[in-house]
């Protein structure tokens, strides 16, 4: 799943690279690294719960 | 710049001595170096001297005094500014109110002042208003601007130095954050409780983190998405983006071999629903393939000289974070006791 939503904001990220110059500046080419930085964090968030959610667990196995 | 070369310098030296008592490394003692703190205890008489130059009366001092016993010395003198300096009264005022137009004043009442007074409190505005706007770069160029010109002037040093730390964190830089929130914790005991208590806490999700390498990889994920946001999306900020792929695919891998080896579920991923009462594999033939693999490698464990055993077990006492420890622990452990029923 983390690794199905990377690569898909990878894939954008590049696609997004990849449009002519005068295509990345203005607002619809900062609406756009927005919408890219948006699906970046909620990778991110994903990550960060599930680095929380073993974590939790490893410290309750190492109390028992 | 002298200045804020002690102050990273001695705050490297501060990691250095506080990694010696836990005895975690097998490499020789290294004495720690003295730490040469830039910070010195605010002067009340140099305060004085700077407000007046910047035309406080000896009626706003006496309300300074007072003002402090009650709102503390940081906040009392920030006031005691705001009431001299129009100018910077007005961009805080700004930010507060959440105006777009606060950084831009806040940069021209910088530029315009040449008081090391105003300045500081300035800076750590701009720097608060950096960080607010989940900026912690440029809040980390603004405060190291004031460690290196500004310090030792206003009762603010402390604040600043914990939004130093502050910053590094948001980066997220941990590695360089850590030591200087324990350098905040040394340098300013008397600092506001509140901010004690939040470096303490913030040390410890660092220190939690750092035991992660998942915790790294959102970290990382953490500054590629505020890259996106500042519309880098070139090649740099790619190449971080495929580490991540191949770092989860990775763990991904790990954790499919550690289930197929039997040694559990994979970095606490969870107890088995119906544990068995004991570890004895079932009476019986085995006729599945994973049954022989594990008598082999218990085989293979028992098989090796006591000196082999023991270097393994040092390595993975040595060095490692202290999940992926207690897991192969548990491992050794396990392939010790079912290679002793042979």
């Amino acid at each position: 799943m983390l690794h199905f939503l990377q690569k898909r904001v990878n894939d954008d990220t590049k696609s997004h690279d990849a449009l002519p110059a005068e295509q990345r500046s203005g607002d619809a080419a900062s609406a756009k690294s927005s919408a890219l930085s948006k699906k970046q964090g909620r990778v991110e968030d994903l990550m960060r719960r599930l680095a929380e959610k073993l974590g939790k667990e490893n410290d309750t196995e190492g109390g028992r | 710049m002298m200045l804020r070369a002690v102050f990273c310098v001695g705050l490297l030296a501060i990691v250095g001595a506080a990694q010696e008592p836990d005895g975690a490394t097998s490499l020789p003692a290294v004495p720690a170096v003295v730490v040469q703190n830039p910070f010195q205890p605010f002067d009340r008489a140099k305060f004085d001297a700077a407000a007046k130059a910047l035309g406080a009366s000896d009626a706003q001092l006496a309300a300074f005094t007072s003002s402090s016993a009650e709102l503390g010395l940081a906040r009392a003198a920030d006031d005691l500014l705001r009431s001299l300096a129009p100018s910077f009264d007005a961009a805080v005022r700004k930010h507060e109110q959440g105006d777009p137009e606060a950084a831009v004043a806040l940069a021209q009442v910088l530029a315009e002042t040449k008081a090391p007074l105003l300045r500081a409190h300035v800076r750590y505005h701009l720097a608060r208003l950096f960080l607010d706007s989940d900026d912690p770069e440029n809040a980390l160029t603004v405060l190291g601007e004031y460690v290196q010109h500004d310090i030792n002037v206003s009762p603010l040093d402390a604040e600043a130095a914990f939004f130093y730390a502050q910053a590094l964190a948001d980066m997220p830089l941990p590695d360089m954050a850590l030591p200087r929130f324990r350098a905040f914790l040394q340098w300013f005991p008397d600092a506001s409780e509140r901010f004690r208590a939040a470096a303490h806490q913030r040390m410890g999700e660092i220190e939690r983190q750092q035991e992660s390498r998942l915790h790294d990889l959102a970290n990382g994920m953490k500054k590629t998405t505020r890259d996106l946001r500042k519309q880098r999306t070139g090649k740099p900020t790619q190449l971080d983006q495929e580490k991540y792929l191949e770092e989860l695919q990775q763990l991904i891998e790990e954790f499919q071999e550690r289930e197929n080896q039997g040694s559990g579920p994979a970095s606490g991923l969870g107890p088995s629903s119906n544990p068995a009462s004991e570890s004895a594999l079932p009476e019986g033939e085995g006729t599945v393939g994973n049954l022989e693999k594990r008598t082999t490698l218990a085989d293979r464990w028992g098989d090796m000289k006591d000196a082999d055993r023991e270097r393994i077990a040092a390595k993975v006492q040595n060095g490692l974070p202290p999940q992926y420890k207690k897991m192969l622990e548990d491992y050794y452990k396990k392939l010790g006791k079912a290679g002793t029923r042979q």
